[in-house]
């Protein structure tokens, strides 16, 4: 079951802080790395929360994520309706989306779950590519970015936009933590370790993996949603199951089922994509090295690494505090 | 309370269950024996839904459940433990009866409740914990419990969905004499309204536990009865007692 | 256009033909995961790899002597990575073994942009199968249908081999109950290693073939993967049954979808997939009940 370690608060701290220096001291470029990062960083925390944490290793969320690009920007667009308005109907579409590819899928296991979310991204993929209404392979331009004037900011600044990411992310986190700290979490990790005795015990399976790939599948929503804010235009890419399968990397880079991991390998992956593209253009050879390495340690990513060699340390170093604090206490009250 | 009406099952040529009939009243506690292969688990198999069987009719509370799947009969009162330990492994053992009694007190599905925090549910907990005897254990992984606490869990598991009627599938098998007579004493302080069908194989124990017992052979109920009668039953001796003392 | 005798007969052909290049790969697929329950996303690498080595080999020694080197060229290649990476997953679970496979899928890609450059490459088919034969009064490309017989060869091949010779039964037998055939004396990391590099020459022929049809690209692996493994999964994993029924299906609903339903040809096969999926979760040919 999901539980914060003081490894893992510190984790967040640190990136946080990362993301809001960054936002504050970088220029063009920099912003755009740490604005791809953000969205990045939905999307996996969406998928770690289904793969890490419910078992359901989905190649359908480079697709969900697209469906909510395409659906908002169609909306918005095409619909006549207020961007804003048209992101929340956009991330309630893939929601229920989600849900439903969920339940459709949640008989299905190991490799035949994969395949089949595979096939319905795909099934998504060559519906946008082929239909002129969206663009086709053209792909569509966006509406500018969210007025929000009435809290006073301005999404065109780039600083204003990351932030605003920033703070969409760290909302998307909360959510999932509160997910998997929930009735339905606790069940969905019963499912992952034993899934015949939860039926036995009288649980819905079905409904519990439906519910939490809808919940992801909103996640995935609100990335599209932000992409095609930020780069205001879309194309039918967004959905290919290749940007499903970096997002799987990225959360195994990072260390599956620790949503802190998904978050670090969120950074590493943009990161070392962008500077080694400045190097070399076989950037593609050296990530693939570099899962290679990863997934043949045995180390459940980077965070996994750095948790079995530190984490048993700082929770050590943080009792012995506790217990010299219990100490005065004992002291002081006699 | 539970009732089978000519519950028939084949798998391809192999007739694991013929025609089997049984009727338990409430807070019966009923001991199926039976050799090896007899079609014991394949029983209770069907009986909680994870198999069908391919006639005959499995009652529950008076309802037909024969076509209801293995959760909705579960929500209905059905409980079983498993021969094989079928628990939450990575969990600990106050982690697993969370996640059984979650589900009977209506909290695993809930988004915005903390299921571990629902009073119904730390009752449960307490008050299972108590029966089989795992509060000293109730914060340590099952991967760090003795085999023998981990049978005391998968009976534990099943009781958290505080169910009508228990099915237990072998609760002692693998386990020293000691803790089959520790199992006597958990049997003793279980609601007596409880309905219990057990799957044993210790006979000494089946005896002393049952108000009434069903041989199975063959996938048939060759005797169905009271303690007394079983043991003077020249066809169970045949069967199987016989085999049993010869051991 | 009104669909005549001709119309079916170029279709089906065409149909035929596709589905036997993907029998090629699929059946290679089928049985290592069947056998060692090994997911090999890079079999589309090594796919792309064959048709690489075609083409170098086909510009100075022809055709058909490329033909029957580049299979063993990529033998050769999975052999290395067998002994190199393969072997060493064998023990983790799908999970990690699909995730090393998709990092060799980055990791070949970049290689053979590095070694035979971005353009794509052609490569002429042999003069002896350049012209067409007519066929119910329709001309098809003598190329296209080498490419039928071929495949048809393989399968009989490969279905005579599977229920007729000794290791044809160790395959049956480890697919079975892998922990079964170790007790009855099989060796079975011999066998994993034949029944891989087999697999790996498969796809590398299937490229080899591929090649004069398509250009030679560093992508055509990464756009073979996803039909291959369409193909398996409908098929049910781990047998011979599938990999053909999958690869026919395919072959099939993939072509006459094209020119009959075009509106919807592309989702066509997905919607079949996630349909086989739902009422047969396995597939509809696997090898285990």
């Amino acid at each position: 079951m999901f539980r914060h370690t003081p490894l893992r608060y510190a984790a967040l701290i640190i990136l946080f802080s990362g993301a809001v220096f960054t936002a504050f001291t970088a220029g063009y470029f920099g912003m755009e790395i740490l604005t791809e990062i953000l969205i990045l960083a939905i999307l996996v925390l969406a998928l770690d929360l289904v793969a890490g944490f419910g078992g359901m290793v989905s190649l359908a969320h480079g697709a969900l994520m697209g469906l909510g690009a395409y659906a908002f920007v169609a909306l918005a667009t095409k619909g006549g309706l207020d961007p804003l308005v048209a992101a929340a109907a956009a991330i309630a579409i893939t929601a229920g989306t989600g849900w439903v590819i969920g339940a459709i899928c949640a008989r299905s296991h190991g490799i035949y779950f994969i395949m089949a979310t595979l096939a319905f991204g795909q099934m998504g993929y060559s519906y946008f590519f082929e239909r002129p209404f969206f663009g086709g392979d053209d792909g569509m331009v966006g509406p500018g970015r969210f007025d929000l004037s009435f809290i006073g900011v301005d999404l065109n600044d780039g600083r204003s936009f990351a932030l605003f990411c920033l703070a969409l992310l760290g909302l998307v986190y909360l959510i999932a933590v509160a997910t998997l700290r929930s009735g339905l979490g606790r069940s969905l990790t019963g499912v992952m370790h034993n899934e015949k005795r939860m039926r036995a015990l009288g649980l819905t399976v079905w409904r519990v993996k439906a519910d939490v790939f809808g919940i992801s599948g909103a996640m995935a929503g609100l990335a599209g949603v932000l992409a095609a804010q930020h780069i205001l235009f879309i194309s039918p890419n967004l959905l290919h199951w290749t940007v499903s399968g970096e997002a799987l990397v990225v959360v195994i880079l990072g260390g599956l089922g620790t949503l802190v991991g998904p978050l670090i390998g969120a950074v590493a992956f943009v990161v070392l994509k962008h500077e080694l593209s400045h190097v070399t253009t076989y950037w593609h050879l050296i990530v693939g090295l570099v899962l290679i390495a990863v997934v043949m340690s045995r180390a459940n990513g980077i965070f996994g690494f750095i948790e079995a060699r530190f984490g048993p340390r700082t929770d050590r170093l943080i009792q012995s505090i506790q217990t010299r604090d219990d100490a005065k206490e004992a002291v002081k009250d006699a | 309370m539970l009732e089978t009406r000519n519950l028939d099952k084949s798998f391809g040529a192999v007739h694991v269950t013929r025609n089997v009939s049984l009727k338990l009243e409430r807070g019966e506690r009923r001991v199926i024996l039976g050799p090896n292969g007899a079609g014991k688990t394949t029983l209770f198999n069907q009986l909680v839904g994870e198999i069908t069987p391919d006639k005959g009719q499995i009652l529950l509370a008076g309802e037909d459940v024969t076509n209801l799947p293995v959760a909705r009969r579960a929500r209905r009162g059905l409980s079983r433990s498993y021969q094989k330990n079928t628990l939450f492994d990575g969990l600990t053992v106050e982690e697993n009866l969370e996640l059984a009694a979650s589900v009977h007190a209506g909290v695993a599905m809930t988004l915005w409740r903390d299921a571990l925090q629902s009073p119904k549910v730390r009752a449960i907990v307490e008050e299972v914990a108590e029966q089989v005897n795992l509060m000293p254990h109730i914060h340590a992984k099952v991967s760090e419990i003795s085999y023998g606490v981990r049978r005391q869990l998968e009976v534990g598991v099943a009781l958290a969905t505080k169910p009508l009627v228990l099915l237990m599938d072998e609760p002692t098998s693998g386990v020293g004499p000691e803790m089959a007579k520790g199992f006597h004493d958990l049997l003793a302080g279980l609601p007596r309204d409880l309905t219990l069908l057990i799957i044993e194989h210790d006979m000494d124990l089946a005896f002393a536990v049952a108000d009434t017992i069903t041989v199975l052979n063959y996938g048939e109920v060759v005797f169905d009865g009271l303690p007394e009668e079983a043991r003077g039953s020249k066809l169970l001796r045949d069967i199987y007692l016989g085999a049993w003392e010869d051991a | 256009m009104t669909p005549d005798l001709g119309f079916w007969t170029l279709q089906t052909l065409n149909a035929l033909q596709l589905s036997m290049l993907l029998f090629l790969l699929s059946i290679g697929l089928t049985v290592i995961f069947g056998l060692m329950h090994f997911v090999n996303l890079a079999h589309g690498a090594l796919y792309a790899l064959g048709a690489y080595f075609a083409a170098t080999i086909a510009s100075t020694a022809g055709f058909w002597v490329a033909l029957l080197v580049a299979p063993l060229g990529v033998a050769i290649v999975g052999m290395a990575l067998y002994g190199g990476l393969i072997s060493r997953m064998r023990k983790s679970g799908p999970m990690a073994q699909v995730l090393v496979t998709f990092g060799l899928i980055f990791v070949l890609l970049d290689l053979t942009r590095i070694i035979w450059g971005d353009l794509a490459l052609a490569i002429n088919t042999p003069a002896a199968l350049s012209g067409r034969v007519e066929i119910f009064g329709t001309g098809y490309p003598a190329y296209r249908l080498f490419i039928i017989a071929l495949g048809a060869a393989i399968f009989s091949a490969l279905a005579l081999i599977l229920s007729r010779t000794q290791i044809g039964a160790m395959i049956r037998a480890g697919v079975d109950n892998d922990a079964m055939a170790a007790c009855m004396g099989i060796n079975v990391e011999r066998l994993f290693f034949i029944v891989f590099c087999v697999g790996c020459a498969l796809a590398g022929l299937a490229g080899a073939v591929a090649a004069p049809l398509l250009s030679v690209t560093p992508g055509m692996g990464l756009e073979i993967l996803i039909p291959t493994l369409i193909v398996i999964v409908i098929g049910g994993l781990g047998s011979l049954k599938g990999a053909i029924a999958g690869s026919l299906i395919y072959g099939f609903v993939q072509t006459f979808g094209a020119v009959l339903l075009p509106g919807i040809a592309s989702i066509l096969i997905y919607a079949l997939l996630a349909a086989v999926l739902l009422l047969k979760p396995v597939g509809l040919f696997p090898a285990k009940g």
